[in-house]
């Protein structure tokens, strides 16, 4: 990756809002609506700015309703933006719509970009057509992807009899045959079971690391996004809460942790010893999820786990213990149930 | 299988309205003009020619912007007003063929349909029902467009039907309309679509009179040909694709 490139993906404010008529329920909230139509301003994506370069994978996560989706259809330009700038490969994708698609992919997990009754193999011929390929890059582009991505036997059945998977794999080809520098992924390993999962992954990372592409997923399954990203951003409400290395999540957040206690029989008083126990020592909570169980988070800035385990021991009649490390999916999940912020992690 | 069906109804009206029209002129030789010998032939050619573009492009599109299934055809570089205007020509030349095959045998042996009044009526015929075809395309087009407002459409499809058969003249000639009527279906750009190319056909239309015909086809034809480029970029602007 070059890092004085300039950016491939670059995004400054970008704003869409939907317009949701509000209608009251019956008939009657049907007749009021069509004389007197009330919208409820739904904010999808709020002021993002996004910098991607050449060769970068990001993977852009955040709950449901968030706005993924949202933002990569403003990104490939089929969505028309409420404010703010977007620039893709030098154009504005929503302005320059046919010229853009020519230099992106896309794939979208929920649906296929494939016809629907003709043959996979005459999908890929009329695509080529379409992104008006010469004849041999259609042909090297198409060789390699088969190859690759093992189609051959595909070839024949319309796309309304592929599996979801085998769906996934032609989708895949499809986005990559006219060898786009950009490819966006939406929810693209949704509902795909574990091996074929581990192929697509691969196959993304070999095209990212051989062949340079820029990739942009947007998934709800971590392994996606260790294995395939360097990069997260994540977005709640609209609005980006974090844009930063992966691996830069767990050392940020990296401090909390807890440590499990399992009690000898049910203690009405443990929580109290356990509080008395841990006196004054900083950033130590104790809770008791269950009447043997007593469970400490800390932070581990101010102290250890063999520290608080020494107190813990001599106050409780403890028979097992458990130190819990921080994952980043138990940080993501928490960052997505507000229990995390980021701000507050200097 | 379809398409079949399309061509078989279309038919059945055929020969429901023959023998309207047959009981009509059994009392008189010519209403407002018309023999029983153009009427004939006007009735089986202005069905034929309005099935050519049916509603299956509509219900395709509204479809597509109903669903966000558009999704696919936005990604791809390609002029969204020509994919559908190319897939209209598509569906209608697979449809047209077989209408014409039925309209040319039907026609010899059960209708008695009159030849083009002239060779030079049949070519403006050819050019006039070109024209047409394109302006019913792109009306089809833009009541479709209205789908990325409304959401609704069912009711488009059933006004949209309606409104263009009896206003391109498929249910009567525009010269047996009642006064206002008439004087609308004379301006606007529907006739285009059944009424003016037949009316050249049969001759009823010479000199400046055809001229001013031919005149107001392609000028609707140009004011459509922008309007619905305009429309398209204003829907595009408009557009919320649905679904996640
Ligand atoms: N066509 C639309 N009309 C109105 N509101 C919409 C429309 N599309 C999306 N929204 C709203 O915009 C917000 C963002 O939606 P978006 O599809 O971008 O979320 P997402 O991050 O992709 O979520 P998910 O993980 O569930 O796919 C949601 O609140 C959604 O309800
Ligand atoms: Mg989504």
């Amino acid at each position: 990756m070059d890092t004085n490139a300039a950016p491939i993906i670059e995004a400054k404010g970008l704003t869409k809002h939907f317009r949701r008529p509000v209608k009251e329920p019956g008939l009657k909230g049907a007749v009021r609506h069509l004389f007197r139509p009330a919208y409820a301003d739904v904010v999808a994506v709020e002021g993002v700015n996004l910098s991607i370069l050449p060769g970068e994978s990001v993977a852009y996560v955040g709950p449901n309703g968030a706005g993924k989706s949202t933002t990569v259809k403003l990104l490939t330009g089929i969505l028309v933006p409420t404010s703010g700038r977007v620039t893709v490969n030098g154009l504005t994708p929503f302005e320059n719509r046919v010229e853009n698609a020519r230099r992106i992919g896309v794939v979208f997990g929920q649906r296929t970009q494939l016809w629907w009754d003709i043959p996979v193999g005459e999908s890929f011929r009329l695509l080529g057509d379409i992104y008006e390929l010469p004849d041999e890059t259609y042909r090297a582009s198409f060789g390699e992807l088969i190859d690759v991505l093992d189609l051959e036997p595909l070839l024949r059945v319309p796309a309304r009899q592929l599996s979801l998977g085998q769906r996934m794999r032609c989708d895949l080809a499809a986005s990559l045959l006219h060898r786009p520098p950009i490819l966006y992924l939406d929810e693209p390993t949704i509902g795909l079971d574990v091996s074929v999962k581990a192929r697509f992954r691969e196959f993304i990372r070999y095209m990212h690391r051989e062949r340079g592409l820029t990739v942009m997923l947007t998934s709800h399954d971590l392994g996606d996004i260790e294995e395939l990203c360097d990069r997260m951003v994540m977005i709640d409400n609209g609005r980006i809460v974090y844009d930063g290395a992966l691996s830069e999540v767990t050392t940020r957040f990296g401090w909390e942790r807890a440590v499990h206690l399992t009690l000898t029989e049910p203690d009405e008083s443990a929580l109290e010893a356990a509080s008395r126990a841990l006196g004054n020592r900083p950033g130590a909570v104790a809770t008791q999820p269950e009447p043997t169980m007593v469970a400490v988070t800390f932070d581990s800035r101010e102290t250890t786990a063999g520290e608080l385990i020494r107190d813990l021991a001599t106050a409780l009649a403890v028979t097992d213990i458990r130190i819990e490390e921080p994952t980043a999916e138990s940080i993501i999940r928490r960052l997505y149930e507000g229990d995390l912020v980021f701000e507050q992690a200097e | 299988m379809t398409t079949l069906f399309n061509i078989l109804i279309t038919f059945i009206w055929v020969f429901i309205l023959y023998a309207l029209w047959d009981a009509a002129f059994s009392e008189t030789g010519a209403i407002a003009g018309y023999s029983w010998d153009e009427m004939r032939t006007y009735i089986l050619l202005a069905y034929g020619i309005n099935a050519l573009v049916g509603w299956r492009v509509a219900s395709q599109m509204m479809g597509t912007i109903r669903t966000g299934e558009i999704t696919r055809e936005l990604t791809r570089p390609l002029n969204y007003r020509s994919t559908q205007l190319a897939a209209a020509a598509g569906m209608s030349v697979v449809e047209g063929l077989i209408s014409l095959v039925l309209i040319l045998v039907l026609g010899t042996l059960l209708f008695d349909v009159q030849p083009p009044d002239s060779p030079v009526a049949a070519a403006l015929f050819a050019v006039a029902l070109l024209a047409g075809f394109v302006i019913k395309a792109l009306c089809i087009f833009l009541i479709s467009l209205l789908c990325f407002w409304t959401l609704n459409s069912v009711g488009l499809m059933w006004a949209q039907q309606a409104v263009i058969s009896v206003l391109s003249g498929t249910l009567i000639p525009l010269a047996m309309m009642p006064g206002a009527l008439r004087v609308v279906a004379e301006v606007l750009p529907l006739r285009g679509i059944v009424s003016t190319p037949l009316q050249i056909y049969l001759g009823k239309a010479q000199g400046w009179d055809l001229a001013g015909l031919l005149a107001l086809q392609f000028g609707w034809l140009a004011v459509l040909w922008f309007f619905s480029d305009w429309a398209w970029r204003k829907a595009f602007n408009a557009v919320e694709i649905q679904g996640g």
